[in-house]
């Protein structure tokens, strides 16, 4: 009855600890990795219904980002523009592209032959207005949880730039989400908005950065600029739960 | 010797309590209080355990099959095709509309996200309201997105039978039309101050059309009344200007609750005359008397306030007048012997009412008397009489000149009779419910169409073959009279209709044949009217001022001698009388379907979901020894057979009051069945009973809610009833009662003090509670202003250091200190608040078997405190004085929620709110536990998600129709189940208005320099937000201003100047919370000379000797020291 177990039994409790260790370790770190907003959110890149391209639009055309986004400096949103904003434009260039066929049937609606009154047989569910179509479905990409209200007429007025939370937009083809948009990554700004703060002027400037003299680091420079900018607005971002979460 | 005394003394003199059972300290009570939440509130009833693992494991194992979490769900985002002027998506437009309602159009403001309505507030250009609004007028945004409301037309597919088609508003309009041709039509509306439906009604009449009005509780029929006991053709309304009233008489005039017509401004402008900040304003503060058989929120105003039945009001006014006319000089000695004569009965009252009418001659250009809209002619030319000789007519009260009245049912009735009538139109409201003395079977088969037009299905289409629905004024055109005469106001739409439903006057016009759509034919009639603004200036603004005539003919005092019919006998415990007053949750059946009117509590009874007729201690006394088994009075303790303390199971079980039903008859045809309650300050043979809840056609929300009492309502719409008798029915009903709900026990919670204690030391308040006596709370600081005690959060005698609220690398500790300061002596108990509250916050219903469980979600809950005169112990108390209180999170400086979350869900922010972060919060409801003032709810179930009726099926029970989603507020979360909420102080539109002013200044910067912005210098004064912006959801409803919110660290904001009143305390300030919300002590403002002149409020007195047993002063506690002394 002495050697009921065998010698290398003993190394068992060595062996769970180690692979439990092992385990443990791996599924942290897979959870660090792949389950937070940095891996599930960034390069989150859908297929909308129509190709708009910032790149050419926003980048080589430098068209301000409000032209299109015109509630972004006004409300909490940064609205998706209406289909008229498209066709304030696009009624002349490329007036007839097949590309453009879902903002065209979004704007005319029931004006089938485009004379922006109602004409014979034009209003089909027979209300006597002059419908317009369908919504185009713009698929998001951006979003903050229900539970977090993100304003963006504070942040844009304040010197943040677009570009901190959305990345160059004036380089892509098509969006993709490109910041993790995290409560941390939120945070990082909030404690320390001297890194980001920026002229007003220069918010929707996605190319901008600031001049530094030579022999200067950029984020010293920026640092001391953002600083400044800090004291100056009286720039105090809140880093309560009430300041993000109602 | 004397502690045993003292104890004895606090048995048996307990002057201050919430409900019977605490007075009579009940073990039940005792024990309730002592709990956080109701027994059973936090117990998981209705499945039992097995089950619910069972359901548990189900639905984890499903969860897992899907694997749904791991993709994230695409979102699309619609914008417009076209976009609409002055619509930014997330910034909400606000429009100038107005609410009609049986009291006159009310204007309001109207909050808008992307096309929903969400909001109401009222519209301040109405100067008269000042911009609060009614608790109707805040719960209506839901009726518009009731589910049950009518989504279109409905045509009974068969004769006699109960099924409906559908059909189109096409077919409608056609078969209206067709109608119209066949000619004999008529029209029961239900009435209006609307003055397009009048326009079109007088086309209409023209055309041959028969209109009829009813209305079964009829606001205009006082004015008809005294119309015609005076000699004119036209109704004399009494509008009072109680802004100008130092004296006060109401004869069972319910002038500030939802009784009477105007009584939010009556509200405003009367407690604009209680508000007092400094002793020079009590001795001007006005005095209000009160003679009422109910006991009604004036009631609980009033400084002396008289018991006594309805019917006896006949001989009180003659009395009355008999002693003004005599000390005015007015009239023959032989009048005032008649009317004195006339007033015998009640001689028992003589002192109280000849020292009333002195006091009220005292001032007389500035008193006024207010007679009850259901009291008889008699009383209202009485007092057209007394007005008119104590000389205030014109002064404090108006008597507006109003049209002729509508023909009534009678003349309906007589048309039908006479086969006048082919076609019946019922436009709105719901006679066959509400004037249920008709024969409606025999009149409606002498007619051969009917057609309703209602907003939902109810009682009268049951009678009807076609159904029209009726839109929300949300959603229709129309303008209309406030109740004053002085102010047109708009009705317009904020969205088109949700339905295929249809508006009043788009139906009157159908009938006349007019194309006009209803937005053109208001606009003609504001065009015709004015020739300097147009119609959208109309719109803006609101209102449209007009002048109302006004009559102020004398009439001789030998007019008065025209009532000879004899007085009507006293009623006596034998032969009862009762009172029929619109019910609180639905007032005469129209809001019944309403669930945040259904679940907001009654102001006095404090019921929600129910009704009840309600009772005096006296006559519960008699009933009680009539039939023993009723259990209405509950007993001091109760030993049961082992000798320990059991509850009083007959009368209270867990905050569960049940009631024993009884049978009230007048004669075989009228009677109605209801459960009793018994209610201090009652007349003691009158019964009150309540008209609008026990629908039986109505949506998901009324049904089974309360009894119906319509059917004491007789033909003559009399809404006093005598020679009723009672008798038990055996049964009994549990009724959903919060009254004991969050209790506080008995400490100097509500400070009250007379004007003359406060005129001698303004600082009364601090010398109640045990703070009074314990050391300063801020220690050496206790002198330091708000403003550095609000940031630095002073050590005072604590032995731990206060938390720091600056945050890391944050140098400033928050621009603004938020605080609230609320004025007791505002407040009349309205509730509107709690339902403004509800509107904002997104705050469910949860219904009346929960509200039962003690787990309803209110944020601010109105507390009602009754106190007495010394009396009996035995003895339940008749006359009392009330108190209301209203409490929601006082984010405390120190606050004992946030030490105990484990999650720091709960915790501080720099600016002093309380935050409550519902995305980290796990549930444990330690913090509501450890909350003092019971003002934290719990989600114990996803109320939001699920039906109330389907909760205890978790995730597999049905889920809410999605509608009433439509009016949520996008800017607050909505709690899912499992998580804790409480007031936020409205911290949305704190934060709103924060980015606002921010957003603000640095354009403004911008604009100015012209430069890149880089360089521009805001200064705080530039980015904090000036005061009085910010307006909570409470303040911001409230008719009397009682509620003022705003920066503690500005010495010259409201909130601050009010929290350095001496008036200001905290509530419990003993615990050192600190609480940012404080309350500023009532003021009473009593008559020496009157028979029940008490020197201090009963509340105080309770306190003091509670506080200070054994200096025994005053009241029968002098006999029981003598005793003790002897001893």
């Amino acid at each position: 009855m002495r050697n009921l177990f065998p010698r290398w039994v003993n190394t068992i409790p060595v062996k769970v600890i180690l692979s439990l260790g092992i385990i443990g370790g791996t599924v942290t770190a897979g959870i660090t990795y792949y389950a937070t907003p940095k891996y599930t959110r960034v390069g989150y890149q859908p297929t909308q219904p129509v190709s708009y391209d910032h790149s050419f639009h926003a980048g080589q055309l430098g068209l301000d980002c409000r032209y299109c986004h015109h509630g972004v400096d006004k409300s909490s949103h940064a609205n998706i523009p209406s289909a008229n904003v498209c066709m304030s434009c696009h009624k002349n260039i490329k007036a007839d592209s097949p590309l453009l066929a879902p903002i065209r049937d979004s704007y005319f609606g029931e004006d089938e032959n485009k004379d922006g009154k109602l004409s014979e047989g034009e209003d089909l569910n027979d209300d006597g207005i002059l419908n317009e179509g369908p919504s185009v479905p713009w698929v998001r990409i951006h979003k903050a949880p229900d539970y977090v209200y993100f304003n963006h007429a504070i942040h844009v007025n304040r010197g943040v730039s677009c570009v901190e939370c959305h990345g160059r937009i004036d380089q892509m083809e098509v969006v993709h989400h490109d910041k993790p948009l995290s409560m941390a990554f939120c945070l990082e700004c909030h404690r320390n908005p001297e890194k980001s703060l920026r002229p007003m002027n220069e918010v929707t400037n996605l190319a901008w950065s600031i001049a530094s003299k030579e022999e200067e680091d950029s984020h010293i420079t920026q640092f001391h600029a953002g600083l400044d900018i800090k004291n100056k607005w009286g720039v105090n971002p809140p880093l309560s739960c009430t300041g993000c979460h109602r | 010797m004397i502690k045993q005394v003292t104890e004895e003394t606090l048995e048996n003199g307990k002057r201050y309590w919430k409900s019977l059972d605490d007075l009579a300290c009940k073990p039940s009570f005792k024990n309730w209080v002592e709990r956080e939440f109701p027994e059973g509130a936090s117990m998981l009833e209705g499945v039992q355990r097995r089950g619910f693992m069972k359901l548990m494991a189900a639905s984890f194992g499903l969860a897992g099959l899907g694997m749904t979490g791991c993709r994230r769900p695409e979102h699309t985002i619609l914008p417009y095709g076209k976009s609409p002027e002055e619509l930014i998506p997330g910034v909400p437009n606000y429009y100038a509309t107005s609410m009609p309602s049986a009291q006159g159009h009310t204007p309001l403001i109207v909050e808008s996200h992307e096309g929903r309505p969400t909001k109401i507030e009222g519209n301040p250009s109405y100067i008269p309201n000042g911009g609060g609004t009614s608790i109707y007028a805040q719960a209506s945004v839901l009726d518009l997105y009731d589910p049950d409301r009518s989504k279109s037309s409905l045509k009974r597919s068969n004769e006699n039978e109960d099924s409906w088609d559908v059909i189109s508003s096409d077919q409608v309009k056609e078969d209206l039309v067709n109608l119209m041709k066949e000619g004999k039509v008529a029209i029961l509306a239900e009435k209006s101050s609307s003055t397009a439906r009048k326009a079109l009604s007088e086309l209409l009449i023209e055309k041959g059309v028969i209109w009829t009005e009813h209305e079964a509780i009829d606001l205009t029929s006082p004015e008809y009344k005294l119309g015609n006991a005076i000699g004119t053709d036209s109704g004399l309304r009494l509008i009072p200007n109680l802004g100008k009233a130092s004296r006060v008489l109401s004869l069972d005039c319910d002038f500030l609750g939802n009784r009477e017509p105007f009584s939010l401004a009556n509200t405003r402008a009367l407690m604009k005359g209680r508000k007092v900040l400094s002793a020079k304003d009590a001795k001007k503060m006005n005095r209000l008397y009160s003679v009422e058989s109910d006991l009604t929120i004036t009631g609980g105003v009033a400084d002396h306030r008289l018991r006594l039945e309805s019917s006896q009001f006949i001989a009180f006014t003659n009395l009355l007048a008999a002693e003004i006319f005599t000390i005015r000089k007015s009239g023959s000695k032989a009048e005032i012997t008649r009317l004195q004569e006339r007033g015998n009965v009640l001689k028992t009252h003589a002192k109280w009412i000849r020292e009333c009418a002195v006091d009220l001659c005292s001032k007389h250009k500035s008193s006024v008397i207010l007679p009850g809209g259901h009291l008889p002619a008699e009383v209202h030319l009485l007092c057209y009489a007394i007005n008119q000789a104590l000389g205030c007519i014109g002064r404090t009260v108006q008597y507006q000149v109003t049209d002729k009245p509508a023909s009534n049912l009678l003349s309906l009735q007589e048309a039908i009779g006479k086969d006048n009538v082919k076609t019946l139109i019922f436009l709105g409201g719901n006679p066959v419910h509400n004037a249920s003395s008709l024969d409606w079977g025999n009149l409606s088969d002498k007619i051969s169409n009917k057609i309703h037009l209602g907003d939902s299905v109810n009682e009268t289409t049951s009678i009807c073959d076609y159904h029209i629905g009726q839109s929300h004024y949300l959603e229709s055109w129309d303008e209309g009279e406030t109740w004053d005469g002085t102010g047109i106001v708009p009705v317009q739409p904020l969205l088109a209709p949700l339905f295929e439903t249809m508006a009043d006057l788009e139906l009157l016009q159908l009938l006349l044949g007019s194309s006009q759509n209803t937005h053109d034919f208001v606009k003609s009639l504001q065009e015709k009217r004015s020739s300097t603004d147009s119609y959208e200036d109309f719109l803006r603004l609101g209102v449209e001022k007009q002048m109302p005539t006004y009559y102020s003919k004398e009439i001789p005092l030998s007019e008065l001698s025209k009532y000879k019919e004899q007085i009507p006998k006293p009623p006596t415990l034998d032969s009862l009388e009762v009172l029929l007053i619109p019910d609180f949750h639905a007032w005469d059946g129209r809001y019944a379907n309403n669930g945040w009117m259904q679940e907001c509590p009654d102001p006095i009874s404090k019921l929600t979901w129910d009704n009840a007729l309600l009772i005096s201690p006296a006559l519960a006394k008699t009933l009680e020894e009539k039939y023993p088994s009723l259990g209405l009075i509950p007993e001091p303790t109760m030993l049961n057979k082992n000798g320990e303390i059991a509850p009083d199971a007959a009368n209270f079980d867990h905050g569960k009051q049940k009631a024993p039903i009884v049978t009230l008859s007048i004669s075989e045809n009228q009677t109605i069945e209801g459960p009793l309650y018994v209610q201090p300050g009652l007349a003691d043979c009158s019964i009150i009973a309540t008209l609008g809840l026990g629908r039986t056609e109505v949506g998901r929300v009324g049904n089974g809610t309360g009894y119906n009492a319509y059917p004491l309502l007789g033909n003559n719409f009399d809404r006093i009833v005598s020679n009723v008798s009672i008798e038990p029915t055996g049964e009994f009903e549990t009724l959903a009662n919060v009254q004991e709900h969050w209790s506080m026990e008995g400490r100097a919670i509500v400070r009250e003090g007379n004007a003359e204690e406060y005129i001698s030391d303004e600082a009364f308040a601090s010398h109640m509670g045990a703070e009074s006596h314990s050391p300063k709370i801020w220690g050496k600081d206790q002198e330091a202003d708000l403003k550095f005690k609000a940031q630095t959060t002073p050590r005072g005698n604590s032995s731990y250091e206060h938390p720091d609220h600056n945050y890391e690398k944050s140098e400033t500790p928050g621009l603004h200190q938020w605080g609230m300061a609320i004025d007791l002596n505002q407040c009349t108990g309205c509730s509107a608040c709690v339902v403004a509250c509800q509107s904002e916050n997104n705050i469910p219903i949860v219904g009346k078997d929960q509200v039962l469980r003690g787990r309803e979600m209110h944020w601010i809950r109105l507390d009602r405190y009754f106190s007495s005169t010394a009396r009996d112990g035995a003895e339940l108390p008749s006359d009392v004085q009330v108190s209301f209180q209203g409490v929601a999170c006082m984010h405390c400086e120190t606050a004992p929620c946030e030490t105990v979350c484990p999650v720091n869900a709960t915790v501080h922010d720099e600016e002093g709110l309380n935050a409550m972060a519902y995305n980290r919060c796990v549930g444990t409801r330690y913090c509501a536990n450890n909350c003092p003032y019971k003002v934290r709810r719990f989600n114990f179930f996803d109320w939001n998600k699920r039906q109330t009726d389907e909760l205890y099926k978790g995730p597999l029970g049905k889920k809410n129709d999605p509608l009433p989603d439509m009016g949520k507020n996008p800017d607050v979360t909505v709690r899912m189940r499992g998580v804790m909420e409480k007031c936020t102080y409205c911290v949305q539109r704190i934060q709103e208005s924060k980015i606002q002013v921010k957003v603000k200044a640095q354009r403004n910067a911008l604009l100015s320099t012209g430069k890149d912005g880089a360089d521009i210098e805001l200064s705080n004064e530039d980015i904090k937000v000036p005061d009085g912006t910010i307006k909570t959801a409470c303040q911001q409803v409230c008719p009397s201003d009682s509620i003022s919110f705003g920066d503690l660290s500005d010495p010259e904001s409201e909130v601050s100047k009010l929290k350095n009143n001496p008036r200001d305390y905290s509530v419990l300030g003993y615990l050192n919370t600190r609480p940012r919300t404080t309350f500023l002590a009532k003021v009473r403002n009593p008559n020496h000379s009157m028979p029940d002149f008490a020197s201090s409020p009963h509340a105080a007195r309770e306190y003091h000797d509670k506080a200070h047993p054994t200096h025994h002063e005053e009241g029968d506690h002098d006999n029981h020291a003598k005793e003790g002394e002897k001893h």
